[in-house]
């Protein structure tokens, strides 16, 4: 399926990027937050933007959002162009473009159905109060979005009483409630618990690829953005250091791009621990299968 | 090596020996200083200055023990003299009751309206403007400032008799607190939900309705309930300048010297007060599904009678219509999920909507309000604002004027310190976190909640009884008043400091007046300073109102110039009042920020 849909992708608009990012610097005050960054996504592509806490992940995909404006650079993302864009046209692109947020943004004191349709207030004019501001073929699409992350029973329960991972479902509804043609993630597990991250990560893989999206997702651990995404772009002090295919790479290369993603010591020192636990899971899962 | 250079700083910083006892002289020379701010010096001064004039303010007012237990005689005879209580025909005070709560409802709604664009203009996250916000800011500190009573003087001028003069003195008044209140309310918000929207392609007014709306709503409701309840409280002063009601008709009682009717409708005055402040608790419980917080004579009587707030267990919805699902196909689930099932949540909403619906229409109806006065009013607004300008002395020559209003600042002042010597004590006592038993606390919160219940107004009536006319009775009037307020709030404040330096100072061995004034106290004490500088604002306006029934100070002056028609001395009068509390407003405000 995934071949199939890459494999049409690639003859019908094999040059069509859909992202375009072009030497975009932004600083917050003294923060450098992205140097120059270029970017360029096709249709269809899975890519995994990866790098510590502070290497501009989250601001780059905020810009692809037009949630922040370049200092100097360009965005295009669908032919137009965001950095420049405001009012009515910059929402219309917003509507096209989904995103997920690392710590979900539901409304917590909203049923989980009216979360969901939120998601459909570009395509709708005016304020909406309640369920019953949005009509009746809307209110089906958002059950259907809900039945496809697995949470239609919950449909009428307070969002806040739903578990994180459940949130973050309904956060992935709220998003295919736009009808996007692109998916931004920022760090969606990065508030789960291991378990619920899985489910979260092979979800959203599961859509895009049923669906043809292209998807632009925030990772900062190594071990899960190469199982999951398709090209890894590595971020560090808002520079793009690493750009490659995540599929078929070495130890060796493993290793380096830990050491491209990190600079100082304390970082370094950070990634052995984890590389350090990741060994750990390893020898268990080897003890275990060996005692099979 | 900057971690290695820091290290004997942070020793010395922290009191412990860095080494023996040959470089003590050492340290003591390598101590930081503990360093002033001017500002902070000022601040402080300016905290002593106001203490000071407090305390010169108690002493000038004279109130002397001895003279009224002397004065209780006085009482007891008048007592005797009123017989029974009594009160109004059934039928008339059924419809006085209905009438006054319309109206009250009417007026808070009204500034609940206005107050969301105010709201929305003056929060720092939504304004579109810095001077937007200012302009909203100010405009709730100006609506605050001006007396809802010389609101109701100048409408009932302008409109035909009614009950309009009063909502829209109420609602005007109102909008100050309500606008302040929804913006902080927006100000606290989780921006989420908001970005989340704006991601999405929402527009600004999109993002407030779907993403704003819904977090500020049970705040929003909990202070117009609460407002609601200072105006039915505050409508029984409206009466004494003419606005119809209960306030109306104990303000002919007692000028026609029937008190026994004027004492009876007191009475009710203050159960309704007591009913209202039970159903607000009961409609807070019940609209927003919290638990309530037992902190208001309400929730009290709710919890005794075993009423509590129930959160509904969404496990039993969800798990039936699984079951529902599971039986269905997918595309028939979907449309059978069109139908919101009818869960407790859903049906109480329901008949909440209902009800608070037919309640605002009943308002709205028994306020029997002139519409058309809306489209006369214009024509009177020249002539009517012509009598207001330009301001005088009137009769009267500026020295007693300013010496009036210096009385009533000093009874303000009076009154503060009273209520924050006593609110200290019974504030303290009623917090969790220093009572020295559940039984001290709840004790004490009665205390408070009973006190918060009795209307200032009917209070100052019963004193000016005991103890004459005069500043007396007007300044021990506040002083109790205010014990209600300030001490559930300071109460409230020291519950909520952080539990860690008290738990340490217990754990080193301190006894629980040490904790208190060691852990405690400090943490609470910004609060303190806050809540103290709202009490003399609130006092300011309340010791000019309570002068209408002769509390003393410029009140007097004011009701006199009303009754008069001296327009032009009530606009001296209000503007006197006007500058004193955007004053202290403004030292409220610096106070604050230096103390921060």
């Amino acid at each position: 399926m995934r071949e199939l849909s890459s494999e049409t992708n690639t003859a019908t608009d094999a040059a069509a990027s859909v992202i375009e990012v072009a030497n975009v610097t932004k600083t917050f005050g003294d923060t450098v937050a992205l140097n120059g960054a270029s970017l360029s996504v096709r249709r269809g592509e899975i890519v995994v933007l990866l790098g510590l806490s502070g290497s501009g992940k989250s601001t780059l995909l905020r810009h692809l959002d037009g949630l922040e404006e370049p200092d100097s650079g360009t965005v295009t993302v669908l032919g137009e162009p965001v950095s420049t864009l405001a009012g009515k046209r910059l929402r219309a692109l917003r509507g096209r473009v989904g995103f997920i947020f690392q710590q979900f943004e539901l409304v917590p004191s909203l049923t989980v159905l009216e979360n969901v349709l939120t998601g459909a207030l570009a395509r709708v004019s005016g304020p909406r109060l309640g369920l019953w501001g949005y009509n009746r073929a809307l209110r089906l699409a958002a059950l259907g979005h809900l039945d496809r992350v697995g949470l239609l029973a919950q449909a009428y329960q307070r969002a806040d009483t739903l578990s994180g991972g459940q949130q973050q479902r309904v956060g992935i509804a709220r998003a295919l409630m736009q009808n996007p043609e692109i998916l931004l993630a920022d760090e969606p597990v990065a508030s789960l618990d291991p378990e619920s991250s899985d489910q979260v990560m092979a979800l959203i893989r599961e859509i895009a690829m049923d669906q043809g999206l292209t998807v632009v997702c925030s990772l900062h651990q190594v071990d899960l953005a190469l199982s999951w995404g398709d090209r890894i772009v590595g971020l560090r002090h808002g520079e793009v250091v690493l750009d490659t295919p995540a599929a078929g790479l070495s130890k060796a290369a493993v290793m380096e791009i830990y050491g491209r993603v990190a600079t100082t010591t304390a970082e370094l020192d950070a990634i052995a621990t984890e590389l350090e636990s990741a060994r750990a899971t390893d020898l268990i899962g080897a003890t275990a299968e060996s005692a099979r | 090596m900057t971690l290695t250079a820091a290290r004997p700083r942070a020793a010395a910083r922290s009191g412990r020996p860095s080494g023996g006892a040959g470089d003590r002289g050492t340290l003591e020379a390598r101590a930081p200083r503990r360093r002033l701010s001017p500002e902070k010096i000022a601040a402080g001064l300016t905290l002593v200055a106001l203490v000071v004039a407090s305390v010169v303010s108690l002493v000038s007012i004279d109130i002397s023990i001895p003279q009224m237990i002397e004065s209780w005689g006085n009482a007891q005879n008048f007592f005797e003299r009123v017989g029974v209580i009594s009160f109004p025909e059934p039928g008339d005070l059924l419809y006085l009751t209905a009438l006054t709560v319309g109206l009250v409802l009417c007026g808070t709604l009204f500034a609940a309206f206005f107050s969301v664009p105010i709201a929305f203009l003056a929060a720092a996250n939504t304004t579109p403007g810095r001077g937007w916000m200012v302009a909203g800011r100010f405009a709730g500190v100006f609506f605050r400032a001006v007396p809802d009573v010389v609101l109701a003087m100048v409408f009932v001028l302008m409109f035909s008799l009614g009950s309009l003069p009063g909502i829209l003195a109420i609602g005007i008044h109102s909008i100050g607190m309500i606008s302040k209140m929804f913006a902080d309310a927006i100000e606290q918000i989780d921006e989420g939900p908001r970005l989340a929207i704006r991601a999405a392609g929402g527009t600004t007014l999109q993002e407030f309705t779907s993403g704003i709306l819904p977090q500020v709503l049970p705040s929003w409701v909990a202070t117009v309930l609460h407002r609601n309840d200072i105006n039915l409280r505050g409508s029984v002063i409206l009466g004494y300048v003419g606005v119809v009601g209960l306030g109306l008709e104990m303000s002919y009682a007692f000028k026609s010297l029937d008190y026994s009717l004027g004492l009876g409708i007191a009475l009710i005055i203050f159960a309704l007060c007591v009913v209202m402040e039970i159903v607000s608790s009961v409609v807070r419980t019940a609209m927003l599904g919290f638990a309530p917080t037992r902190r208001s004579l309400g929730d009290r009587l709710l919890r005794r009678l075993g009423m509590r707030g129930r959160r509904v267990d969404p496990a039993d919805t969800s798990a039936a219509s699984a079951a529902l699902a599971r039986k269905m196909s997918r595309a028939d689930a979907r449309t059978a999920a069109l139908r919101r099932p009818w869960d407790a949540a859903r049906r109480r909403n329901t008949v909440w909507g209902w009800a608070a619906g037919l309640v605002i229409i009943g308002s709205v109806l028994i306020s029997d309000i002139q519409w058309g006065d809306f489209v006369t009013f214009w024509g009177y607004l020249p002539e009517t604002a012509a009598k207001f300008w330009p301001p005088s002395f009137g009769s009267y020559d500026a020295p007693t004027m300013i010496a009036a209003m210096g009385e009533t600042i000093a009874i303000a002042l009076a009154a503060t310190i009273l209520t924050i010597i006593a609110s200290i004590v019974i504030g303290s006592l009623a917090a969790r976190n220093v009572a020295p038993s559940p039984r001290v606390r709840s004790g004490m919160r009665l205390v408070l909640v009973s006190i918060r219940g009795i209307p200032e107004i009917i209070l100052a009536i019963v004193l000016i009884v005991v103890t004459g006319l005069g500043t007396q009775a007007g300044t021990i009037a506040l002083a109790i008043g205010g014990i209600g307020l300030l001490g559930k709030l300071l109460a409230d404040s020291l519950e909520e400091v952080k539990p860690g330096p008290e738990q340490a100072l217990t754990a080193a061995g301190a006894s629980r007046l040490q904790v208190y004034a060691g852990a405690t106290a400090p943490q609470g004490m910004k609060a303190l300073i806050g809540h103290s500088f709202y009490m003399l604002d609130t006092n300011i306006r309340a010791a000019t109102i309570l002068g209408l029934v002769g509390g003393g100070g410029v009140g007097y002056f004011l009701l006199n110039a009303g009754q008069g028609s001296r327009y032009d001395l009530v606009t001296t009068i209000v503007v006197m009042i006007l500058v004193t509390v955007l004053v202290v407003e403004a030292l409220a405000m610096w106070m604050r920020r230096v103390f921060r």
